[in-house]
């Protein structure tokens, strides 16, 4: 039985997980392709913020608030500059795609290739017996929390959250009763890339940061949404959580070859049952 | 000069132009060294060839209406295979390097056959981590592959034959002709296969894979083909990297080299099999070497991601680079086509 | 043994039986007309024979051969080649190319020889080439034979549809609805043309709403009413049987 810390830990990577593979899912669910650059605006979430604590001196949650807002705003403008001017699956894809690079070189220019750490915003451990954890970890958690509370707030009860839903299922009659689905496809860009940045906000603290953080965000958001389901958004928040703990635990045990087994596992899944645990079955 | 103009016309340009267009680039890069023996210039022709082989075999799986984000891992197997059975072990080089195609291709095989029954995204994903994990095997693997520390792969012995003399380690003269000979001979297999009657199976079951099926087509049967093809070329790919770098590790094929692949194949123009993915594998070599020797830390990917960008929103869906030359033809055709020849009448067509 | 045989064919989703112990016969060179209210299976069954579904219960068979569940391109090439009540075409292909592309069953040469394009090849690809320009005449394509599909009215990529299904060299025919979103013009036209590949010797089943074609052109139909065969028998017999009449227009309300 793993010591308590790699629960802590895993529960901090699944909360990393489900907040990223949620907005990834949401995007995918009205944009219908894969944003590949997801992880890019996490990177781009942990740099802003960065330099809004340390080179501008704003308060660590009111700098991730506002980082939040410039990242949905910089998701907006991709949208309706770049992604909207190109039509095809494959066409959307491989722009994103090619946003990995274009975003990472802005990051490096801006940055530097040097790690940089966020001195802790939040230092000091909780001593809970016979392990003490960091608050900063705890703010992870509660902050997905806070966060998951909030969307299942704005999808459910509001009517935005409702345009929103209808025009994930149904587009076209959507916009026949009056959703403005254009409209509705740049806000829901918005709230994905905020999600993603927000991760990298609360994160940016635990590890280091340098332009490149984001790739492997990306690809375990990605496997989190194929367990969940591609087009489920509880599914992303199952599924995200399944992967911390199963990549922590694993990581114990095994370390190197957890990936590839995490990898393995996921072929098969898709093999098996392509729509994953709760997606909805293609043909 | 009107005389000219008019034997220009009436030139029978419909039929010799593709000919033309064909060989022309070919005669040019068989004769390269001889213009140039210039390391750096055959060093750059020789890996946009080496890529070119791999955004071809990613062209051809496409046709079928997959999209393989695994080309990388094929090219790793390929160099692998070579590096390991020629110098771990001690095989002739020759026969470590077809077998390095044949190692490829089986391996596609056998993995197409499963995994090929899956289609869109999920095969996309699938292809994704099969990458990542044929990577980190290769980190692991320590006892075969030397993991992080790679694999140093030896250049092939001289070749004395007769008058002929060639010496592998003195310059890059002789592996360029060696990717020349790969390019070439993966782009006439290629072109056959889309142009007779398995190309027309293969756009049968991207267009319509229902329709197809229910014509009699075996969707499987030619996907796996498609993949085996692939794998075995991109293979041969690897194997030449591996030998002319004369080092090979983990850390050159995984999946952002797949990515980078399928970025080639698109921005050269996917609705071309054979000329699209080597015009686009040679721009962005070309044009990432390049970028990355500016000063500023970070702007040849940005310029990089730009460029492929700006080349997705701005040339024609499918058609990418290759459909400047046509465009730019037709604007020189339609200039020659408006010319006044005064005093004479002119014939519509 | 029958020509074509199903034996108490099951397809259950679920708990909902789209079709339930269906059995019947079909003699070669006939022609059977399935008819029924929206919903009762038709559709079911077309792609039960053709390997698109695999059935839960029962089994169907070709020319003695069990050919239940097989995938559908193996059971296109034992003959029996069905046609789509949408339209399931290759939407930017020319005529003349989704024709070519149907036809590999015509030829006797393998793949590797096509790659290779030998004489012998060659030639079989000519008279390839012939039948196809002769079905799309047959079927009034001929003008738009390097067009492609898109341009072509509703009416006639239903046709198309049906130029594709012959090209695949069929022993019997799966034709479903064939004459929906027609005008009366086309209707008939596909009617004759239903006659004419008949007496070819294709075997054919006929799926339609419409009862006059089946009246014209059925030798025998047989009537399905949520999933369950309830009549089977020469057409205008059918039209009388109270069970029909009932499945279409429900029962007397005395």
């Amino acid at each position: 039985m793993p010591p308590a810390g790699i629960w802590i830990d895993a529960l901090v990577q699944s909360s990393t997980y489900i907040t990223m593979a949620f907005g990834m899912v949401l995007v995918f669910s009205i944009l219908g392709i894969l944003n590949w650059a997801h992880g890019q605006y996490y990177m781009l979430g942990a740099v802003v913020v960065f330099y809004g604590v340390t080179a501008a001196g704003v308060p660590f949650p009111i700098s991730m608030l506002i980082t939040g807002l410039i990242i949905a705003g910089l998701g907006m403008l991709v949208k309706k500059v770049l992604i909207d001017r190109v039509s095809g699956d494959l066409y959307v894809g491989a722009v994103t795609l090619a946003l990995i690079f274009f975003l990472e070189g802005l990051a490096s220019m801006l940055f530097g290739m040097q790690d940089k750490g966020l001195a802790n915003v939040m230092p000091g451990n909780m001593d809970l017996g016979s392990f003490s954890v960091s608050y900063q970890k705890i703010a992870v958690v509660s902050f997905t929390l806070v966060v998951m509370i909030a969307m299942y707030i704005v999808l459910n009860r509001t009517k935005v959250g409702l345009s929103i839903r209808a025009a994930a299922q149904e587009p076209r009659a959507a916009s026949l009763y009056g959703v403005r689905v254009d409209r509705v496809s740049l806000i829901v860009m918005g709230i994905g890339c905020a999600l993603a940045a927000w991760a990298g906000c609360i994160m940016a603290p635990v590890y280091a940061i340098n332009p490149f953080i984001g790739r492997i965000p990306m690809i375990f958001s990605l496997l989190a949404i194929v367990i969940g389901g591609l087009g489920s958004l509880s599914g992303a928040i199952i599924g995200g959580l399944i992967l911390g703990f199963l990549n922590s635990v694993m990581t114990y045990y095994i370390s190197y070859y957890s990936e590839v087994v995490l990898f393995v596992l996921v072929i098969i899944l898709l093999l098996v049952r392509p729509q994953g645990l709760f997606g909805a079955a293609l043909k | 000069m009107n005389v000219w103009l008019n034997r220009f016309r009436t030139f029978d340009w419909r039929n010799t132009w593709p000919k033309v267009v064909a060989a022309v680039p070919v005669i040019i890069f068989l004769l390269i060294p001889v213009f140039t023996q210039g390391e750096i210039v055959l060093n750059m022709l020789i890996l946009s060839g080496i890529w070119a082989v791999a955004a071809l075999g990613f062209t051809l799986i496409l046709r079928t209406g997959q999209f393989s984000l695994g080309q990388a891992a094929f090219m790793a197997i390929g160099g692998y295979t070579s590096a390991i059975l020629s110098v771990v072990l001690g095989w002739p080089w020759w026969v470590a390097f077809l077998l390095s195609g044949i190692v490829s291709g089986i391996v596609a095989m056998g993995i197409g056959a499963v995994v090929l029954r899956v289609g869109g995204i999920y095969f996309s994903i699938i292809t994704l981590s099969l990458t990542e994990v044929i990577r980190i095997i290769a980190q692991q693997w320590e006892p075969v592959t030397h993991g992080s520390r790679g694999l140093i792969a030896n250049p092939p012995p001289n070749i004395d034959l007769g008058p002929l003399h060639i010496n592998f380690m003195a310059n890059s003269i002789p592996f360029y002709y060696l990717t020349l000979l790969l390019v070439i001979i993966t782009g006439l297999v290629f072109w056959r296969v889309g142009k007779t009657r398995m190309g027309g199976t293969f756009f049968a079951m991207a267009a319509n894979q229902t329709l197809a099926e229910h014509e009699g087509i075996h969707l499987m049967k030619y996907r796996v083909i498609a993949f085996t093809l692939a794998g075995v070329f991109t293979g041969f790919a690897g194997a030449i990297y591996a030998n002319y770098l004369t080092v090979i590790s983990p850390l050159i094929f995984g999946l952002w080299q797949s990515i980078q692949i399928m970025m080639m194949s698109i921005v050269g123009g996917m609705s071309s099999l054979v000329a699209g993915p080597i015009i686009g594998s040679t721009v962005l070599y070309v044009l990432g070497i390049q970028l990355a020797q500016l000063p500023i830390y970070g702007i040849s990917q940005l310029l990089y991601g730009a460029v492929v960008v700006l080349v997705l929103i701005f040339l024609p869906k499918g058609t990418g680079l290759i459909d400047l030359w046509p465009r730019i033809w037709r604007k020189i055709y339609k200039e020659v086509e408006d010319y006044e020849i005064p005093g004479e009448a002119r014939q519509e067509d | 043994m029958a020509f074509l045989e199903l034996n108490d064919v099951t397809k259950l989703f679920g708990k909902l039986a789209a079709v339930e112990d269906i059995s019947f016969k079909v003699e070669q060179g006939e022609v059977l007309g399935i008819v029924g209210p929206n919903g009762s299976g038709k559709t079911t069954l077309i792609n039960l024979i053709s390997g698109y579904y695999k059935p839960t219960r029962g089994t169907i068979s070709f020319m003695g051969k069990n050919i239940s569940g097989l995938r559908p391109d193996k059971i296109v090439k034992l003959g029996l080649v069905r046609t789509f009540q949408s339209n399931v075409l290759y939407e930017k292909a020319t005529l003349i190319e989704s024709m070519l592309v149907s036809s590999h069953l015509q030829y006797k040469k393998n793949d590797f020889e096509a790659f290779l394009e030998t004489k012998s090849y060659k030639d079989e690809h000519e008279k390839v080439v012939g039948n196809v320009l002769q079905t799309l005449q047959l079927l009034d394509l001929f003008n738009e034979t390097f067009r492609p599909a898109s341009v072509l009215s509703h009416g006639y990529q239903r046709m198309l549809g049906i130029a594709l299904a012959l090209a695949a060299n069929p022993k019997v025919l799966l034709l479903d609805e064939p004459t929906t979103g027609m005008n009366y013009e086309e209707a008939q036209f596909v009617v004759e043309n239903i006659k004419r590949i008949n007496e070819q010797g294709i075997t054919i089943l006929l799926i339609e709403h419409n009862m006059k074609v089946l009246l014209d052109v059925a030798t025998r139909v047989i009537v399905l009413s949520f999933g369950c065969k309830i009549a089977d028998g020469n057409p205008h017999e059918m039209m009388n049987k109270p069970e029909v009449i009932e499945a279409y227009l429900g029962t007397e309300t005395v």
